[in-house]
Order: structure tokens, then C-alpha cells, then sequence
């Protein structure tokens, strides 16, 4: 369970607030964040995993504080970037997830064989001896989700993991992380992705402006996002 | 030089199978022969046998050729420079010097996984333990030689971007983007090493007990047996009478 408590984060340098202060608490197995850019959804992806403190407030996963046990946290929360280029530290796939894995494992052969079954699971056994510059984006993506699942986390918080992949991947790496049998996080751009979950938030100038049904969400997100346009053209 | 990078391929061949210490004290061992006997006989074996040694790694031809290619380039430049000058032996034993180290480096990195690296790295910097965490220094070297091909590759972007924007002959316009993007990909390297956990347990091995809260704490050891409530109807304990000051106040 994740527990937002009156969580509010501002801009380093400016103290513009980036997020204003939000109560929210997230048991659901299925969960969209959506928003236009800058609106402050990847800001509060990133509370739950630790990558962002609040200055204000607190976010608790299980009982987990962010702020005093981030690497506890961050064990049970994996987190999956926009580009997974990023992501990739080893120069190939296998030697990857065997990173991950470091923490967990440490005979290297059982740490290898461990890897090599979490890419069989995603299926990308074949990929992995092949250096991580020459998969393709959905290919990397597939291998970030793996580096990510193989440390076993309880939540997936995935940001915008879609938006770099070309139809054809973007239903592949839906249909896997609709798949997992954990929560997930999924801020998106993708409204279809959004629906499908089981709660949507909106997120809008920096507060979570609907939260509940995906579909009255959808709604809500698009009268904000033309009615804005309309304003904007009638000014 | 990048295609000598990560063109490591898992097979069966002597210099696979030999563990890391023995490539690393080898590489060492040659460089350190190599630069100290000037003997251009010795340098010409010593290069055959590294040139042997890399070819029965079975690395990558293509990436191979290329990597080696350039270092034979730099060690002909080398050789033409010395003979100019008249030194012909110290040009033999300069580029049997150059390609001998060069094949050596690279039979070790195509026959070494990163992994067995960065296992390697870590144990050697078990004494700098006080310092860094040993894994944190092994995963500083994963990271640089991740960092070397994205660099490039960032740079090579930055050239063609100023080219489309009709600015290749500034070096403005290609250095500047290239170095904030890659100050952006460290960013967002580090953001990702902090996502994944990775190296933050011997940090946080250090950090946390100071970091213990109320919450956190365990519970108390109870060094005397909890005090049961007297039942009503029990005896009251005896009344210790009170001392000469107690009854002044």
C-alpha cells in the first residue's frame, strides 16, 4: 500500500511548487497517472520510489517512510524510465540484470543463471549476450523491465514506458506490465493504456485534480486539455 | 577504440576459462616488459604472442579489424616518426610495443565478462573499504566504460544536428550541446543507479544506523521481569518508610 500524507515537493532553486500538497493512499493493482507535460504526474511517480522527497509531508510504502528507508523502499518499488538507454548500465543484456541482481546474489554463476531466466521469462533469452547498443527500443525496454522484475519488487512504477516504442512494442510492453502479478504504476500519455486500468489519477498544475473511475478520467483529462486550447484561442 | 569496447562474447577458449587475476597480472606483466626492454627481437615476439593470444579468443572479426586498425595506424605513425629521426631499432620496439599491449588489452576484454570485472574490481578494492564501498568503486568502473561509447555517440549526434542546422564548421555549436547532453546522461545515469538500487547497500550499511528513529527501534530488552498489576484482593506490597530528608520536605 502506498500512502501519500499531505506530500508536496517544490523546485530546488526556485521554490516554485512542482507538487502542491497531496493525501492519497494506493491499494489498487492498477493504477494510470495521466496530465499533460510538466503538470507534476512524473514528480509524483518518482515520491513513490524514493527519487523524489517531499519537502513536506510524507509518502509511506508499506509502512516504509521514503525519506528515512529509501533503499528499503526502493527494494520493494522497481522503476522503469521513459528511455531505457538510461537505464542500461552493463554493455550487455545478460551482464544487466546480473547487476540488478548483485545485491541479492552473490555467486556469480547462480547470479548469471538467475539473470538469464528473468530474460527467458520477458523473452529475450536470445538477446542475451548481444550489446545493449544494438537492441532495438523495444528491446531495451523489455530488458529495463527485466533489470527491474528480476530484483523481485512488490510495486512497478513505470513512467511514460511506451512513449519511445513504435505500435507494435507499445502493445507488447502494455500487455506485459497489464501482465504482472503486482501494482503498477503507469503514468502515461497513452489514454486506451489509461483506461484500462483500475484507477486513473488526473494530474493538473501540480494537483491530482480526478481521481477514480479511468474512463471519467479520460473525460475530465480531455475537457481540461481542449477546453485550455479553446480558452487559449479565444484569448 | 570504442569497438574494443564490449565485444565480449562467452566462449570456451583457454584465456575465457583462465580467471581474471591471472589476465589482469598478464596485461600488466607485458606492459610492464614491454616498456622496459628496448630489445627489438623481444618486441617482435612478444607481439606475435599477443597477436596469437588475441586471435585464439575467437573475438569478433569485424569490431576486431576495426579496433586494431587504428592502433596499427597510431603505431605506424609512431614507426615513420622514429625512422625520420634515424632511430630504426627504437621504431620497431616502439610499435611492437603499441600493437603488443593493444592485442593484449583487448584478448582480455573480449575473453572477460563485465561481470567478472566488476567482481574482480570489487575484491581488489576490498581494502579501500574505509574509503568507498568496494562495490561502489566497481560499479565507478562500469560506469566510466559504459560513459566512453555514449559520449561518443552524443558527440556524433551534436555533429550531424549543427551540420542540419548549417553550423559544422563551429565548434560552438558542436561542443556545447554535446557536453550539457552529457552532463543530462549522467543525470539521468545516476537517477537510474538510485532507481535500481545499485551500490547503495553498502551506503546505506553505513548511513542507516544513525538514521534509526523511535519508530524504528526495536524493542526494548526488558532487563527486569514485566510488573504484573497486584490483584485486589492481594496483600499491598510493603511501604518502604520514607527516609529523614522526605519527611522534611
Amino acid at each position: 500500500m502506498i500512502e501519500f500524507k499531505d506530500a508536496a515537493v517544490v523546485a530546488p532553486d526556485s521554490g516554485v511548487p512542482i507538487l502542491e500538497p497531496t493525501t492519497l493512499t494506493l491499494t489498487e493493482d492498477r493504477i494510470s497517472i495521466i496530465g499533460a507535460n510538466g503538470s507534476g504526474k512524473s514528480t509524483l511517480a518518482r515520491l513513490i520510489n524514493g527519487l523524489v522527497l517531499p519537502v513536506e509531508g510524507s509518502v509511506e510504502v508499506d509502512g516504509l517512510d521514503t525519506q528515512k528507508h529509501g533503499a528499503q523502499v526502493r527494494r520493494k518499488v522497481g522503476y522503469l524510465f521513459t528511455d531505457p538507454s538510461a537505464q542500461l548500465i552493463m554493455p550487455t543484456a545478460v551482464e544487466d540484470v546480473a547487476l540488478s541482481l548483485r545485491r541479492l546474489i552473490k555467486n556469480r554463476a547462480e547470479r548469471e543463471e538467475a539473470a538469464m531466466s528473468a530474460l527467458r521469462e520477458i523473452g529475450l533469452a536470445a538477446k542475451a549476450d548481444v550489446s545493449v547498443n544494438a537492441l532495438s527500443g523495444g528491446q531495451r525496454q523489455l530488458l529495463a523491465l527485466a533489470g527491474v522484475l528480476a530484483c523481485t519488487p512488490s510495486i512497478v512504477v513505470a513512467d511514460e514506458p511506451t512513449t519511445l516504442l513504435d505500435l507494435r512494442w507499445r502493445a507488447h510492453v502494455g500487455a506485459l506490465l497489464r501482465s504482472l502479478p503486482l501494482q503498477v504504476i503507469e503514468v502515461t500519455h497513452d489514454l486506451d493504456s489509461a483506461s484500462r486500468a483500475e484507477r486513473t489519477l488526473v494530474v493538473d498544475l501540480g494537483r491530482v485534480v480526478f481521481d477514480g473511475d479511468p474512463k471519467e478520467a479520460v473525460a475530465v483529462y480531455r475537457d481540461l486539455m481542449f477546453g485550455r486550447a479553446s480558452q487559449g484561442a479565444t484569448a | 577504440m570504442i569497438s574494443l569496447l564490449g565485444i565480449y562474447r562467452p566462449k570456451r577458449t583457454a584465456l575465457h576459462l583462465a580467471p581474471v587475476w591471472f589476465k589482469m597480472l598478464l596485461l600488466v606483466g607485458v606492459s610492464i616488459t614491454s616498456v622496459l626492454v628496448s630489445d627489438p627481437v623481444t618486441s617482435i615476439g612478444i607481439t606475435a604472442a599477443c597477436l596469437l593470444l588475441l586471435a585464439s579468443t575467437l573475438p569478433p572479426l569485424k569490431a576486431t579489424l576495426k579496433g586494431m586498425g587504428a592502433i596499427i595506424l597510431i603505431a605506424a605513425f609512431t614507426t615513420v616518426f622514429q625512422v625520420l629521426r634515424g632511430e630504426y631499432i627504437r621504431a620497431l620496439d616502439l610499435a611492437g610495443d603499441i600493437v603488443s599491449v593493444a592485442a593484449l588489452a583487448l584478448a582480455v576484454s573480449s575473453s572477460t565478462s563485465m561481470g567478472a570485472m566488476l567482481d574482480f574490481v570489487t575484491t581488489l578494492a576490498r581494502p579501500l573499504r574505509w574509503l568507498l564501498p568496494p562495490e561502489s568503486i566497481g560499479v565507478m568502473v562500469s560506469l566510466t566504460l559504459r560513459a566512453i561509447p555514449e559520449a561518443a555517440q552524443i558527440l556524433t549526434e551534436s555533429r550531424v544536428a549543427a551540420r542540419a542546422r548549417g553550423m559544422d564548421r563551429s565548434p560552438r555549436a558542436i561542443l556545447i550541446p554535446s557536453a550539457s547532453r552529457t552532463v543530462g546522461f549522467a543525470l539521468q545515469l545516476g537517477q537510474a543507479l538510485h532507481a535500481r538500487g545499485i551500490a547503495e547497500h553498502g551506503r546505506a550499511a553505513r548511513i542507516e544506523p544513525r538514521q534509526v528513529t523511535e519508530d524504528d527501534a526495536p524493542p526494548p530488552v526488558l532487563a527486569e521481569p514485566p510488573v504484573r498489576e497486584a490483584p485486589r484482593d492481594e496483600e499491598p506490597a510493603p511501604v518502604r518508610p520514607a527516609s529523614r530528608r522526605e519527611r522534611r520536605r
